[in-house]
């Protein structure tokens, strides 16, 4: 109840902030609600699945060109669209994930990143129905229930559906399902042996993680009214891998914490050292992976574990 | 007919170059498991130093010759991957970090390299007149370039180069030993270091070269990495991954496949780029172990 | 002994290209029965445990438990019916807590649905189960370390924690492979115990082991292995007293004094 509660306050404070922000900010806003979600999704693909899988960013793009189309070429109603999109994403995943997940670290990586590349030639030639190079917009997000969502109310739309996201994640993190991945992740040969069904698990749980960037996509089409293939390239992905690690592979705070520091620093660094951001956040990786690699999140660790003693203590007086 | 056997020539070379990248794959996968997906960087970089030191561009005062030059470039480009090895994998061995832990470490060092190469190369493809001219060279039905010639004789010595190391000489022996069994190998006698920071450092010669070559022909351009990094990969996949004879035949077949699709097939030119993608889907689904998997191997 | 076998082993056999690592063994194991696997290195003792577990293909032959076939099965469909393995290297997941490892296997008790999860049910399950392997932990004498770093357990814990992880699965075959192997002389009393007691409460114990001195007051039977064929199979005098596994096994443990009982056992 107290941690429901928590998470309550934590998201009507996102919102309140919606309200406070500028135009130019609330974009900026936005854009970053958008990248904690996919965080939080890749963090389980990742971190806690153990899978090392470029392909985040082809189910985002996905779910936001999927509406997108549906508005502009198939005058779809809203819900048709966004519940079809889910479900394409959802059948598309699977179908993915049976036969790659069968391959190994490097390869899985590999085949992922090959179906990026082709996910954006795709796209690029796909003349009319994307729009190609320059993108497909044009449309913007219909009313819903009769009201025409906007501003801040849409921001808050998209902290409706960071907390969703929090909370699926969470859940199953807490879970047997997610300690199976966890096991998986850390030794395949002995998870089997306690009968979890390897295969199987990592089938769900690609799939599940990229249901949930399709749906941070769709919500992605309706902040620029605009979907072109530039936000959905290699270099995004490589990023998000990077935001991961930086906070904490495996861990939901730490998602958080790397995808906040990772998208905010090119603003305050750019004055200082101008556009190599993307060269230092390289050099970071290399840095945290050898000297932390449990990520920025592990120095709360200690914070962290007196509270939880405490707490312990308290309970056992 | 003719049109059809100078493209073999040319599709054949530039399958060389795929091959050359499955090489530089190789040579770190089999003694340390670990994948180096920055292999593509180091073709860049190796082409903007052959563009830096061969010609006036860049870097104004030195223009070497183009063997003098590629020696200085190879050897820089093997200082480049015993740096490499030194800063970013060498500390995650040593704390006993899984394989895993390095390719991640070394996806950072593939952005660092990335980004380099575009500061000092600049983002537009530098254009380099090919070092052996604009001949045209006939033999037979078979008509080429001097520089496709000169990049698939280069590429069959290195092949066989690699060969005779790891099957004739001690020191492959020793490559061998430590790709079976690391610990086994140590208490050989078998000098882990040495073997590893040489695994590294001939890495990055082998794509430095190909990146050498391919400013020849295409010139120096700063995105040309994650694509080579692709169709080595490719070749690798293609041909049975961990055989050093499958990193060649996969190499090729890819380069002659892209050339024939490139030539006969009604798609855009940019579709060509699909070839290696949908080649590498392919088998990493269908046939997960190469063409020569079954012909023994590991 | 009476009862009839749990776990029975026909004929089987597995090869490595030309190589019989294990062929044509039969053994039976009862409910509650303690039985060791022995035989000189590279004899065929872990295949046969990785044939068993699902682990390893079998090339022919039949495993069967309470008379349904458990060969052609993978590895977590024959933990679900109940036949669960320790390994011979430190097997721990490593980026999880203590306690984390020991749930694992109770894996095949959490019964929910995902979405049921997602809905926040099975939090009783989750509560019982959490309580279940913690109990588990201090039976194996792991109690001091429920909040320690899987990496500062010492290779002996690390075993332990194995048994405790296993046991959670609630096994009706519980394979142990070596142990023993490393354990300090204290913990090598207390897993002498706990096996004791695992076989008391019903489970059939299958272990492979090396030191004689550890597996002789322990086995109700021994098999020995040998080149992947069984020489010998009977009660642990029985085997003491066999010449030709004094030939093949017990002799040279005795030349090597690998086994602190090695004297003791041969002699």
């Amino acid at each position: 109840m107290k941690s429901f509660l928590t998470l309550l306050a934590a998201l009507l404070a996102l919102c309140a902030l919606g309200f406070l922000l500028g135009s130019y900010e609330s974009d900026v806003y936005r854009k970053l609600l958008l990248w904690i979600a996919l965080g939080l999704s890749f963090n389980f693909l990742f971190g806690i699945s153990g899978q090392v899988a470029f392909s985040h960013f082809v189910f985002l793009g996905f779910g936001a060109y999927w509406v997108a189309i549906s508005l502009v070429h198939w005058d779809l109603p809203l819900a048709v669209a966004i519940a079809s999109g889910l479900l394409v994403a959802a059948v598309a995943a699977a179908m993915i994930a049976i036969p790659s997940t069968r391959l190994e670290g490097p390869y899985l990586a590999l085949a992922t990143l090959a179906l990026g590349q082709l996910f954006l030639l795709g796209i690029a030639s796909g003349r009319d129905l994307t729009g190609g190079d320059s993108g497909l917009g044009g449309y913007s997000l219909p009313p819903i229930l009769g009201f025409t969502v906007k501003g801040p109310w849409y921001t808050a739309c998209i902290v409706l559906m960071l907390g969703l996201t929090y909370v699926i994640l969470d859940r199953l993190d807490r879970s047997s399902f997610g300690r199976a991945c966890r096991a998986i992740r850390d030794n395949q040969t002995a998870a089997q042996a306690m009968g979890i069904n390897a295969p199987r698990t990592k089938v769900i749980a690609f799939t599940i993680t990229s249901v949930l960037a399709s749906l941070a996509g769709i919500f992605y089409a309706f902040v620029d009214n605009l979907v072109a293939p530039g936000a959905f390239s290699l270099e995004s992905m490589f990023i998000l891998l990077f935001m991961v690690i930086v906070g904490g592979t495996g861990r939901q705070l730490g998602a958080i914490i790397g995808v906040v520091v990772l998208y905010m620093a090119p603003f305050f660094i750019e004055p200082l050292i101008g556009h190599y951001h993307f060269m230092a956040f390289g050099a970071l990786v290399v840095i945290l992976i050898i000297y932390k690699p449990n990520g920025l999140v592990s120095m709360f660790d200690p914070i962290l574990k007196r509270r939880r003693m405490a707490a312990l203590e308290k309970a056992q007086l | 007919m003719q049109d059809f056997f100078e493209l073999i020539v040319s599709g054949f070379a530039s399958g060389c170059l795929y091959s050359l990248m499955g090489l530089s794959f190789l040579l770190v996968m089999r003694p340390t498991g670990v994948v180096n997906f920055a292999v593509g960087q180091y073709a860049m970089l190796g082409g903007f130093a052959a563009v830096a030191v061969m010609t006036t561009i860049l870097i104004p005062p030195i223009a070497l010759p183009y063997v003098p030059g590629l020696l200085v470039v190879l050897a820089l480009m093997a200082l480049l991957g015993a740096a490499v090895e030194w800063i970013a994998v060498k500390p995650l061995v040593d704390r006993g970090a899984p394989p895993v832990a390095s390719m991640l470490s070394l996806l950072g060092v593939l952005i660092v390299l990335l980004e380099v190469g575009a500061r000092f190369g600049g983002t537009e493809a530098l254009p380099t007149e090919p070092p052996f001219g604009f001949r045209r060279v006939e033999f037979g039905p078979f008509a080429g370039t001097p520089q496709s010639l000169f990049t698939i004789a280069v590429t069959l010595v290195i092949f066989a180069a690699v060969w005779l190391f790891f099957e004739r000489t001690l020191w492959g022996r020793a490559f061998e030993a430590v790709s079976l069994d690391r610990r086994a190998a140590q208490l050989m006698g078998v000098n882990l270091r040495l073997v590893t920071v040489s695994a590294f450092a001939s890495s990055a010669v082998v794509a430095g070269l190909v990146g050498v070559l391919i400013s020849g022909t295409t010139g120096a351009y700063y995105q040309v990495g994650m694509a080579l990094t692709v169709q080595g990969f490719t070749a690798l996949v293609v041909g049975g991954v961990g055989r050093v004879d499958g990193a060649l035949l996969g190499g090729v077949l890819l380069g002659l496949l892209e050339a024939l699709v490139m030539r006969y097939l009604p798609v855009s030119s940019s579709m060509t780029l699909a070839v290696p993608l949908v080649v590498l889907l392919a088998f990493l689904v269908l046939r997960p172990h190469g063409l020569l998997a079954n012909r023994g191997g590991h | 002994m009476i009862a009839a076998p749990l776990l029975s082993v026909r004929g089987l056999t597995k090869r490595f290209g030309g190589l019989l690592a294990v062929d044509e063994l039969d053994f039976d194991l009862s409910a509650g029965e303690v039985l060791a696997v022995i035989g000189p290195n590279g004899a065929g003792k872990s295949t046969t445990f990785g044939l068993v577990c699902g682990a390893i293909q079998r090339s022919a032959g039949e495993i069967i438990l309470k008379g349904a076939r458990l060969d052609g099965l993978p590895p977590h469909e024959v933990a679900r019916r109940g036949v669960f393995r320790t390994f011979q290297h430190n097997m721990a997941f490593k980026g999880m807590s203590l306690v984390d490892n020991v749930l694992i296997g109770a894996h095949r008790r959490f019964k929910g649905s995902l979405f049921g999860v997602v809905a926040g049910f099975g939090a009783d399950t989750e509560r019982a189960e959490r309580q279940r392997a913690i109990e588990l932990a201090r039976f194996v004498g792991l109690g001091d370390w429920l909040d320690a770093d899987i990496a500062t357990l010492s290779f002996g814990q690390g075993r332990l924690l194995e048994i405790a992880r296993a046991l959670a699965g609630e096994p009706k075959v519980l394979l142990l492979d070596e142990p023993g192997a490393g354990l300090t002389p204290s913990e090598s009393v207390r897993l002498f115990a706990i096996i004791k007691e695992i076989a008391a409460r019903g489970v059939a114990v299958l272990l492979i082991e090396h030191d004689m001195h550890f597996l002789m007051p322990l086995a109700d039977r021994v098999v020995v292995l040998n080149f992947g064929r069984k020489i010998a199979e009977g009660t642990p005098a029985e085997i003491r007293a066999d010449p030709e596994v004094v030939e093949a096994y017990l002799g040279n443990i005795a030349k090597d004094s690998t086994g602190a009982g090695a004297a003791h056992a041969a002699g």
